[in-house]
């Protein structure tokens, strides 16, 4: 399908999963702003991915823990982006793997602040551009995590347990304005940092013989974005190659 | 349960009220957090020792570990050690996805999420210390269900859940069990979310099938339960208690009094 002539702003796509989707979009034809806080050689690198078949894109810098960094980096994205955001990808996250009993306040604070309030924010940023044109894709990256723990960091799974009720609500809110709001719920994703023991994955783990690639949830991003699905919204898409479900 | 002690949250609330009865008949100690003075519950702590209860009100933030530990520590040489953690806040603002203000999501998010947190971590140290415990949150159908009226409340929920999942996982491992209370709407509560976008609280007490709502007494009774013996295999659970009201959706098969029989107002 092709996604031509729209615009999207993809938080966190200096690197990994993010960066699969920036390219994926590019790719069909959408012109994108790269989010990156610290990851800027990441950033300008996924711009030269992209500028390699021809794509269009840009880089924007913000701290989505900072409400004022938000605001300014969606004000200057819409700009460069003709006054349009049909599209915001919520994907910039944070995972510390720090044990239970050693977690600190200003831990927690900055976990819930990137991940829950920054998707939050971010969205209200984008709402007055969509409702203005009455087209909107609102998609938030999750994890399966939303619906099982993850054994390894406590916080990390409240932010995405509360971004599945994040994006019900705002599905209901925001319907009337013709936006749509749908969540996706990866599993394990091959980004390189994660995952070495998962190289050959155990297909006890894995039915497909294989973990997620980037590119796995670029599509379903690519899919949710397009005009076929102006029903779909309040959804969670569990993306995981059934490997919840053994 | 005597001899076992037993910390609610949010003891001022009619949920803590109702907890506290339960318990307090029970025979249970109890360390209460409360915003009124102690000496404001000079009346309702010598109801509770006429039981024999032991009982330790304190007034904490419920995010500081610090304050959470140096209450504990206090309150150990009066009371005892908690076997039972009831973490019971449950606050609401109306607010909207789009226009809701930055200091509203800190409100309801430390109220309701990040006192969850940091009241596990801190009590549940010292249950894994000895080896048993039970943790009980008092959290909402609305973990699952959107409000259509109150998404930071919704998404604070949303969040007690998984940390619930978290910590029967993380601290099942060190003998204690941990479990989450779905609450519906109870009797004396109105609808507290009703909406422009959703129906869902528009004549909700007849949504439940039997017609009837539940009480604040229902949530105490099933924390007990909880907090027993009896539930030793309960780890993990969400358990819904609303009546079965979110199964309702046909909205012409309500149990609605007959034309007459209406309830006044």
């Amino acid at each position: 399908m092709s996604l031509t002539g729209k615009t999207a702003i993809v938080t966190g796509a200096g690197t990994g999963i993010g960066r699969g989707i920036a390219l994926e979009l590019a790719r069909r034809g959408v012109k994108v702003a790269i989010h990156y806080n610290a990851s800027e050689a990441g950033a300008l690198e996924t711009q030269r991915l992209i500028g390699q078949f021809g794509g269009d894109s840009f880089t924007v810098q913000a701290d989505v823990a900072d409400l004022e960094q938000i605001s300014r980096m969606i004000e200057s994205a819409a700009a460069e982006l003709g006054g349009s955001i049909d599209i915001l990808v919520n994907n910039a996250a944070l995972q510390l793997n720090t044990e239970w009993f050693n977690y600190t306040e200003d831990q927690f604070d900055r976990v819930m602040n990137v991940n829950l309030k920054g998707y939050w924010q971010c969205m209200q940023a984008v709402i007055p551009y969509m409702k203005h044109k009455g087209f909107g894709r609102i998609i938030n990256i999750s994890s399966i995590h939303g619906k099982r723990p993850t054994d390894f960091d406590a916080v990390y799974c409240m932010t995405k347990g509360a971004i599945k009720m994040l994006g019900r609500e705002s599905a209901i809110e925001l319907a009337p304005f013709g936006i749509t709001v749908n969540t996706i719920a990866p599993g394990a994703i091959d980004v390189g940092k994660y995952i070495k023991a998962h190289r050959q994955p155990n297909p006890k783990k894995f039915p497909l013989g294989r973990v997620g690639l980037p590119s796995d949830v670029a599509s379903l991003v690519c899919y949710i974005a397009s005009d076929e699905t102006s029903f779909l919204t309040g959804a969670t898409i569990r993306l995981d190659g059934a490997g919840t479900l053994v | 349960m005597s001899n076992q002690t037993v910390f609610i949250t949010d003891a001022d609330s009619e949920s803590g009220k109702a907890l506290i009865a339960k318990f307090s008949s029970s025979g249970a100690n109890l360390l209460l957090n409360s915003l009124r003075n102690s000496s404001d519950w000079a009346h309702e702590l010598n109801a509770l020792k006429s039981n024999g209860a032991k009982a330790f009100v304190a007034n904490v933030n419920l995010c500081s570990s610090q304050e959470l530990a140096a209450m504990l520590d206090a309150a150990d040489t009066e009371i005892g050690a908690i076997d039972v953690m009831i973490h019971n806040q449950s606050v609401s603002r109306r607010a909207s996805v789009e226009s809701c203000e930055e200091s509203s999501f800190f409100e309801v998010m430390q109220s309701n999420a990040k006192s969850a947190f940091f009241c596990t971590q801190t009590v549940g140290k010292r249950m894994a210390a000895r080896g048993s415990g039970s943790i009980i949150y008092v959290s909402s159908i609305h973990s699952e269900k959107p409000t259509g009226s109150a998404f930071l409340y919704s998404a604070s929920q949303g969040a007690v859940k998984m940390l619930a999942h978290e910590a029967a996982l993380f601290l099942g491992r060190q003998g204690i069990r941990v479990n989450v209370i779905e609450l519906g709407p109870v009797e004396g509560t109105g609808a507290s979310f009703s909406s422009e976008i959703s129906g869902l609280y528009d004549n909700y007490q007849y949504k439940v099938p039997s017609g009837s709502l539940g009480t604040y007494e229902d949530l105490a009774e099933l924390s007990y339960f909880l907090s027993q013996d009896e539930a030793r295999y309960v780890n993990g659970a969400d358990i819904r208690l609303d009546g079965g009201f979110l199964m309702h959706y046909m909205d012409f098969r309500m149990k609605k009094p007959a034309v007459g029989e209406e309830p006044t107002p």
